[in-house]
């Protein structure tokens, strides 16, 4: 808490904090309520998650990859056996394609009315969230029903998914989604009415389409800056080549259009559930594969409910993975971040930072990355000692 | 006899209608906003200490009391010890001047209607110290905006009160309440911008959203209350829970024609009970309907807003008494 100068002072925001879910620690430097600088620290819950992949085999991996985060699971557990069935060079049944698809949707649901539910947190009204969460219990049921498990699912497997949807299984989502379609049509009626809402999210870290893109911002924090990108649309995966859905923009590059590209998003997931539950082709579910996994390199993408995925896996040929590297959608938004924040108020602190939908234990990994400047590196172990002798010396 | 007089003026301050009975229903208070804020979100709030929960205000105040006292070494520790005490008192004394049970206060004087405001303005200062002494950065803040929200809604606030002071000819509340009972109409029907003006500031001075900006939890934990904790966090959670009878006794009282009602067998308690208890219920319903206002938006609306309207109220009550020829 050390003056920079006769007007300015330091809050800190974290490691925690009751804004943060998780912990992270962002230095602001504000004159009176305004917010002239920021700087953010990452890394309070690096887990080693990559360096992990290198000891476990494919299949052990398949579980460890789950846990980078208990919201996006399915996203990420889809892009490491989309990177491995592509090395191992196998089609997968359409079936399972289907299904994957079905909860990947319902992750994304379940993502975003979470999200609807902390922003509404966020700016203190805490009838949205209580709304917000009820209705996604529904969702989190439908989950155990069709995968045994509220979150983390483990329902991929290399080469299909573990579970089958039986009919009453589906006529139970078709139920569930005519619920949440109705309550979700609802708050989309609401939230943009709410004028005390709207006063806190309206011309609130404002995002420029030029600055998004420049620093690569991604998921719906790019898409409310009226970017149309969407992994689902640009690079399908799984079964999105066949069903049809919109790319939801807004170009109100704030946080009142990251609030409704969500909000619109969870319709257009429940069109992409409904197609899918009614196409849905019979068939196998799960193909035998041949033993290890070939030699080589893959780069696969998945749209996660917070924006684009990318793991990149190379493989030597044995049956553990030589190097797994994981680049989670929030890491990717946080340069974003700094330029949203600047020069807004302290109050406005908790609602942008949310309305990334940040999701620090998806994001701490071993690269170092500082907002202000966007460069980004990595330390070897003697340097991370050196650093952390440094910091204590403080 | 003079001491009997003395005792009875001695129990009826501590006991009845004095600072056990308003403890007593600034807890009950709390519960029922907790319930009805909770039914409200589709939630359940307290239920398991007591009937339906209604002991678990009581469970709360007697956990902090009796928890672990912290001091942090950097605060300035007379004003730190001194603010809990002092933010207690100040509601307990003002709803002294308030009538409960009849038409007359424990004390009133005339001008006790200023006596009040001036205590109200107290306790936001007492804020702003308790934030300020705790050095800690978030205290700072939110003490800082406890101080600029109450430049924002005192003004309105004190105009309002002056509608129903200028229908009873004077500035004390006990007054204003005989002269409503003895015209049978409540200063409500007269001033209904004032009333609505009243709770609106109220909702600010009691740090209720969409005014919690001093104790804005996701953005500064607890604002000016972050460094208390144990016996002081419990005082000014009892005062907190005070101001909230003091609020709703104030608005009945100027506007609701106080503890009388249309109907004479039912005691003036009853009435001071059940009008407050309205309005306990409307502040609980008006907290889950919004979202939190920022800082600036919340003073420039006040200004913008409030202030016009309040002097409005004023001249139109004006007109209309030289309309009437009262």
């Amino acid at each position: 808490m050390k003056n920079l100068s006769e007007n300015t002072f330091s809050v800190p925001f974290g490691p925690q904090h009751p804004a943060l879910k998780e912990p992270e620690n962002f230095m602001f430097t504000v004159d009176g309520e305004r917010v002239v600088d920021v700087k953010i620290r990452l890394g309070y819950v690096h887990r080693g998650g990559e360096k992990a992949f290198e000891a476990r085999t494919y299949t052990q991996g398949l579980y460890l990859v789950e846990r980078i985060c208990g919201i996006c699971a399915m996203a990420h557990q889809l892009c490491y056996v989309n990177n491995v069935e592509a090395l191992i060079d196998i089609e997968i049944p359409r079936r399972a394609d289907y299904i994957r698809t079905i909860i990947a949707e319902l992750e994304r649901i379940h993502s975003h009315l979470l999200w609807v539910g902390v922003a509404g947190h966020e700016v203190g009204w805490d009838t949205l969230f209580m709304y917000a969460w009820r209705d996604r219990e529904v969702v989190l049921d439908l989950m155990e029903l069709t995968t045994g498990n509220r979150v983390l699912h483990a329902s991929n497997t290399i080469g299909g998914v573990r579970r089958d949807l039986t009919s009453e299984m589906i006529s139970r989502i078709r139920k569930g989604m005519k619920l949440l379609k109705e309550r979700t049509n609802y708050y989309k009626a609401m939230i943009p009415k709410e004028r005390t809402l709207m006063k806190r999210a309206v011309g609130v870290g404002v995002l420029k389409p030029q600055d998004a893109v420049a620093l690569c911002a991604v998921g719906p924090t790019l898409r409310a800056s009226g970017i149309k990108r969407d992994v689902r649309r640009d690079d399908p995966y799984s079964a999105y080549d066949e069903t049809p859905f919109d790319v939801i923009t807004y170009d109100g590059c704030d946080v009142a259009s990251r609030v409704l590209v969500r909000v619109d998003e969870i319709l257009e997931s429940i069109k992409i559930l409904n197609y899918a539950l009614e196409h849905l082709p019979s068939g196998p579910i799960a193909v035998r594969l041949p033993r290890g996994v070939p030699a080589g390199e893959n780069v696969s993408m998945v749209e996660a409910p917070r924006g684009e995925d990318i793991h990149y896996l190379k493989s030597n040929g044995t049956d553990k993975p030589e190097r797994y590297k994981v680049r989670a959608p929030t890491l990717a938004n946080w340069p974003a971040v700094g330029a949203m924040i600047k020069g807004g108020y302290i109050a406005d602190i908790p609602i942008v930072l949310a309305a990334i939908d940040p999701c620090m234990s998806c994001t701490d990994r071993m690269t170092f990355t500082e907002v202000n400047s966007a460069k980004s590196w990595q330390w070897s172990r003697d340097e991370l000692r050196r650093y952390s002798l440094k910091w204590r010396g403080k | 006899m003079a001491w009997e007089v003395g005792l009875l003026a001695l129990l009826s301050t501590l006991i009845y209608p004095g600072i056990i009975f308003l403890v007593v229903i600034a807890l009950f208070y709390q519960w029922v906003d907790r319930r009805f804020y909770a039914k409200l979100q589709n939630r359940y709030g307290p239920i398991y200490t007591g009937p339906r929960g209604i002991l678990q205000p009581v469970a709360d105040l007697i956990k902090l009391l009796a928890k672990e006292d912290i001091e942090p070494s950097a605060v300035d520790k007379q004003i730190f010890r001194a603010v809990p005490v002092l933010i207690l008192t100040m509601p307990l004394t003002a709803l002294f001047m308030i009538p409960i049970t009849g038409t007359w206060a424990l004390a009133s004087f005339e001008g006790d209607l200023i006596f009040i405001i001036f205590l109200m303005t107290l306790i936001a200062i007492l804020a702003f110290l308790g934030g300020w002494s705790s050095t800690n950065i978030f205290s700072t803040l939110g003490g800082m905006r406890a101080a600029l929200q109450a430049l924002g809604y005192e003004v309105p606030m004190a105009v309002s009160f002056m509608g129903p002071a200028i229908l009873a000819g004077s500035l004390s509340v006990s007054k204003i309440v005989q002269w409503q009972a003895s015209h049978g109409l409540w200063a409500i029907l007269l001033n209904p911008l004032g009333f609505g003006i009243v709770i609106v500031a109220f909702l600010a001075e009691l740090e209720r959203i969409p005014f919690d900006i001093p104790e804005a939890e996701t953005e500064i934990v607890a604002g000016w209350q972050t460094e208390f904790s144990g016996r002081k966090l419990a005082l000014i959670r009892l005062a907190l829970d005070l101001e909230l009878v003091l609020a709703s006794g104030l608005v009945t009282a100027l506007f609701l024609g106080g503890p009388t009602g249309p109907i004479p067998i039912i005691p003036g308690i009853a009435w001071f009970m059940i009008k407050t208890l309205v309005l306990v219920l409307i502040f609980s319903n008006l907290r889950a309907l919004f979202a939190r206002f920022r800082i600036d938006q919340m003073v420039s609306g006040s200004w913008k807003y409030l202030v016009p309207l309040s002097i409005l109220q004023i001249v139109m009550l004006e007109l209309l008494l030289g309309w009437l020829s009262f």
